[in-house]
């Protein structure tokens, strides 16, 4: 199982990307500043959107799902349970799951912001997909909603996970950092040894390289035993 | 057409032209392929087609109930063509520049305000819509009529959340009503022969051709 971008160009009167690479099973981190065209890749990974050239290869990828920065795109039950049963699972354990207190009559469109994206991300990461393309998963969450996104991803089994984001706080176990620098995707490479070539990498980070103590994963626990590393 | 207070003045008597009359509804039409740039001033073709197709159920409608529906079909095929030509050409700022000119800085300005950011919204808008249709696609739901209700909620319901969040900063930023602007306006020959041509239109929906020739009898 992989996914392969040969040559990929995207053009905007704005920007322009290029991207090359090959994903493999794990999660995969696409950071880059906003507008650069992380949005635009997502929807060419997932065959959403045509390249100006080049083209994306899925090897082995029978399921794939991309999850909007805006969940409200995804809504099509006028309920929570409705919305629940459009993706086959059952109200009360994605309710539990997501950790959010609404009764299952609620109407899905009354939700906050933050509750409807735990909603929608419960019910994308409750099922096995070969492919998880997920753009800006953290935005609307407050911390304890971005470490739970965390904990759910990283309890997927298996699969190609890239999270595309400029978060720069919290993270869940990163196997691979990629980054669109300059109009093009940049690969890192594998973790621990990606972050000291990841220009987009957090503040915190940097700091912790700047001081002989990289992080072995971008993970809160991992941050906290970097900084709490004795220098020797 | 680089004047936007001419734009929209077409606009205008175009609409009524149309609206009028099915004679007033052609002279749209031949002004709509003398001065614009025709089929390429469509931008979203597919939503153009099944607004086309709402009207031509409703003109069979019409017929069936003993009304004109070919008149109906005609005149608001016309007025369709005007809006998409009016759509494609606006630039931001043009409402604000023509209403701040039109009603001054008060009434003028917010009303031309309120037109920008409508016209904002309705772009986005068909970009949000093509998202939602991709979004149930990859919920393994076909997309069909049924799915334009729950598309609609979420479209309808996203534009008062940010129509409301868009009050809020505003009077955040002590917005209270009108503003200044000096608008600046480049008016070419063609646009005033499109104009014009627009009042001409507008005359002869409302007075018949024979109506002029009937002194040469």
């Amino acid at each position: 199982m992989r996914l392969v971008l040969d040559h990929l160009t995207a053009c905007h009167p704005f920007w322009s990307l290029v991207a090359n690479g090959v994903f493999s099973p794990g999660v995969h981190l696409v950071s880059g500043d906003v507008g650069s065209g992380k949005s635009t890749l997502a929807l060419m990974m997932a065959g959403l959107l045509t390249p100006e050239s080049g083209t994306v290869i899925r090897e082995s990828i029978p399921q794939m799902m991309l999850s909007f920065q805006f969940p409200e795109f995804h809504i099509t039950g006028l309920s929570v349970a409705e919305e629940c049963r459009s993706w086959n699972l059952d109200p009360d354990a994605v309710i539990r799951s997501a950790g959010i207190d609404v009764a299952k009559e609620t109407p899905s469109l009354s939700l906050s912001r933050g509750e409807l994206k735990r909603l929608h991300l419960a019910c994308v990461l409750a099922r096995d997909y070969d492919l998880l393309l997920l753009d800006e998963p953290f935005s609307s969450l407050d911390c304890p909603g971005k470490e739970w996104v965390c904990r759910q991803m990283n309890k997927r089994a298996g699969g190609i996970t890239v999270i595309f984001t400029h978060e720069q706080s919290i993270f869940p176990d990163i196997d691979h950092i990629w980054e669109i620098v300059g109009g093009e995707l940049a690969d890192c490479g594998d973790m621990p040894g990606a972050v000291v070539h990841w220009q987009h990498a957090p503040p915190l980070v940097k700091k912790l390289i700047c001081t002989g103590r990289s992080p072995l994963a971008l993970t809160p626990e991992g941050i906290r035993e970097a900084a709490c590393r004795t220098r020797g | 057409m680089q004047d936007p207070r001419i734009r929209l003045l077409c606009a205008f008597l175009l609409s009524f032209a149309a609206f009028a009359s099915v004679t007033g509804a052609v002279a749209v039409f031949v002004w709509w392929l003398a001065f614009t740039p025709r089929w390429h001033s469509i931008r979203h073709r597919t939503a153009l087609l099944a607004t086309l197709v709402l009207f031509v159920i409703v003109a069979g409608v019409m017929t069936l109930a003993g009304s004109d529906g070919l008149s109906y079909l005609v005149r608001m095929i016309a007025i369709l063509l005007v809006g998409t030509w009016v759509y494609a050409e606006s630039c931001t700022g043009d409402f604000l520049s023509a209403g701040t000119w039109l009603f001054g800085t008060r009434i003028g300005f917010e009303a031309g305000m309120i037109a920008g950011m409508a016209m904002q919204m309705a772009t986005g808008l068909s970009e949000d819509f093509r998202r939602i249709r991709i979004a149930t696609g990859l919920k393994g739901q076909p997309w069909g009529i049924c799915s334009i209700v729950p598309a609609g909620r979420i479209l309808i319901h996203d534009a008062l959340r940010r129509a409301d969040e868009t009050a809020e900063v505003l009077a955040m930023r002590g917005y209270r009503n009108g503003g200044t602007i000096c608008p600046h306006f480049h008016t070419t020959l063609r646009d005033g022969l499109a104009g014009t041509c627009a009042a001409a239109a507008l005359v002869l929906a409302y007075f018949p051709v024979s109506e002029f020739f009937i002194l040469y009898r």
